[in-house]
């Protein structure tokens, strides 16, 4: 079986060890910002891996749980005065009760009746995030006034952000092995590969969509309260944006949705793809789109199943040249 | 065990079964029987709680069962081995395995029923950790069998079991359906194989353009013209 000082587990230890120590040596602002951003859209994908990854329940509104997150713990700060990180309780509840809400009808249907309804809802709440000015200030946005201390969760330098942004992403990996690792997510899988086939198992399967979509709209919250402390602004048509909640998805989809670290490896080939594209062409509005589509072509028509799990599969090829009588194993559903 | 009065049931405007009525017996082996399209897989679906009755009932050891949720039936101990297997391609067989072993009572027996899936079927012991979309479709029908069997039924209901596989592995599959009924567990049988299937069932019901067109005893129903008619019209 799998033992604790196996090749991978070292591999991971060494790299946890590197991104502890990385600040140390990166003292670059724009690398800094650069990093800061792979490991909270690492972050995000990962929220959203678990509701599409593993479930199978395919949100393109995303931007819902994160940008209530980051509307709920802001409001409360700047109306009221409440720590961000009490914030995050809130913005907890609220994104995890309009993720029951939106899951609850539409779980009990088959087909893309979820997806369009996440779609559908992102544009609702973006209206409301626009118009409800007395709450909102409307399509204006909200700037967080600036003042420095670990109880407002704000700092002059990056590196409390780094932590900060590091210990959600570990906690959001920590989570997603346990599910992979547990029974919940066989249950969860098998509901991804066959709806039908896991109830007549007697799997309940709207009451496991219903605790993905919980755990994964909680962490996406999570994600949207660092946010807003980070950037310090948040606008409805940043927040509550469908382009965005594609490029979460994108993530997970590139790097391997349904494995632990598909969305790391899809955020670190991605956001830094972005952000030298917006720099290196920012004359050249959308050009980043542009790459974005044209790397999505290549991964979806080589590696269908992501580029994680397309490096796992030849890495298991080299080592393991007498395989029992596999025929294509894992590749094709020849089963039904 | 299980009494299905007057079932009606729609897919949107069309009348998939018109006024089914069912009675299986503790024990036996039941063979549904019909053409394609004559309401076979919607009878046992509805029976699983899939599809929804609109009107009619469906008894199960004297209660009605026809409005709970799927997962609630399988609790009380029906269990489907749905069409064309539905196996999850990507996971071991062992994995399928524990998968039908959902149930609260399912999992108060899980040693048990493996040790005996295993005895039944002891390729599947072999190849426990090989991925269960590698396996031949034999192998997979038996797979999907014992899935369903890991759930622990008193009712096992087998959606075509015999679909697509040679004559010699299909013959396999009936000899360990009456070792199964030989368990103490009744079985209902829906299949387009009807001589082999008549030939282990106790009795069986035959269904024409989803209406009940015969029913009765194994050996009375296999000499009736009415099953010709059934398959091949008039």
């Amino acid at each position: 079986m799998r033992g604790l000082l196996s090749k991978k587990s070292i591999f991971l230890f060494i790299l946890l060890i590197a991104a502890f120590a990385l600040p140390n040596f990166l003292k670059n602002k724009f690398y800094m910002n650069i990093v800061i951003m792979v490991i909270f859209y690492a972050a995000l994908s990962g929220s959203w891996n678990i509701l599409a990854g593993y479930a199978g329940q395919l949100s393109l509104g995303h931007s819902i749980f994160f940008g209530l997150g980051a509307y709920t713990s802001t409001l409360l700060l700047v109306k009221m005065g409440v720590s961000p990180w009490l914030g995050i309780i809130a913005a907890l509840i609220m994104s995890m009760a309009v993720g029951a809400l939106i899951g609850y009808p539409a779980f009990r249907l088959k087909g893309p009746f979820f997806t369009l309804a996440t779609l559908a809802f992102s544009e609702v709440i973006r209206y409301i995030a626009s118009f409800w000015k007395e709450l909102t200030n409307g399509a204006m946005g909200i700037n967080i006034p600036f003042k420095p201390g670990l109880a407002t969760m704000m700092f002059r330098t990056k590196e409390p952000y780094y932590f900060i942004a590091l210990g959600m992403l570990l906690l959001i990996i920590l989570i997603t092995f346990f599910i992979d690792r547990s029974k919940m997510g066989s249950y969860f899988i098998a509901i991804r590969e066959n709806e039908d086939a896991a109830e007549v198992l007697g799997i309940p399967i709207t009451r496991y969509k219903m605790y993905s979509m919980l755990i994964s709209s909680g962490l996406a919250a999570l994600t949207g309260v660092f946010y807003a402390q980070y950037i310090l602004f948040i606008e409805p048509e940043a927040v509550f944006n469908i382009n965005f909640s594609s490029q979460i998805a994108l993530m997970s989809i590139i790097g391997g949705m349904g494995t632990i670290f598909g969305p790391i490896v899809g955020a670190v080939l991605l956001v830094p793809l972005n952000e030298i594209m917006r720099s290196a062409f920012s004359s050249l509005n959308g050009l980043n789109f542009f790459i974005y589509g044209i790397v999505l072509i290549i991964v979806v028509s080589w590696m269908p199943n992501g580029i994680l799990p397309t490096i796992t599969n030849q890495v298991k090829k080299r080592g393991l040249k007498v395989s029992t009588d596999r025929k294509g194993a894992g590749k094709i559903d020849t089963a039904n | 065990m299980l009494k299905c009065e007057s079932m009606n049931l729609f897919y949107g405007e069309v009348q998939a079964l018109w006024d089914v009525n069912l009675e299986v017996k503790e024990g036996e082996i039941v063979a549904l029987l019909g053409a394609n399209a004559a309401g076979k897989s919607t009878t046992i679906n509805a029976i699983s709680g899939l599809e929804k009755l609109s009107s009619g009932k469906i008894l199960f050891e004297g209660t009605e069962i026809q409005k709970k949720d799927p997962h609630e039936i399988v609790e009380m101990g029906i269990v489907q081995v749905p069409e064309g297997r539905k196996l999850f391609s990507y996971m071991t067989i062992e994995e399928n395995l524990e998968l039908g072993a959902y149930s609260k009572r399912a999992r108060a027996n899980f040693k048990q029923n493996l040790e005996t899936v295993f005895e039944l079927f002891p390729i599947l012991k072999e190849r426990r950790k090989q991925l269960a979309g590698s396996m031949s479709g034999g192998q997979q029908q038996m797979c999907a069998v014992a899935r369903g069997l890991m759930g622990n039924p008193k009712f096992l209901m087998i959606d075509e079991l015999s679909l697509g596989l040679a004559p010699l592995v299909v013959k396999q599959l009936f000899e360990v359906l009456t070792q199964i009924s030989k368990r103490g567990i009744t079985i209902l049988l829906v299949e387009q194989n009807v001589k082999q299937s008549l030939a282990i069932a106790n009795s069986a019901f035959v269904l024409k353009n989803g209406r009940l067109a015969l029913s009765g005893k194994a050996s009375e129903v296999a000499n009736d013209p009415t099953l010709h008619q059934a398959y091949l019209g008039k």
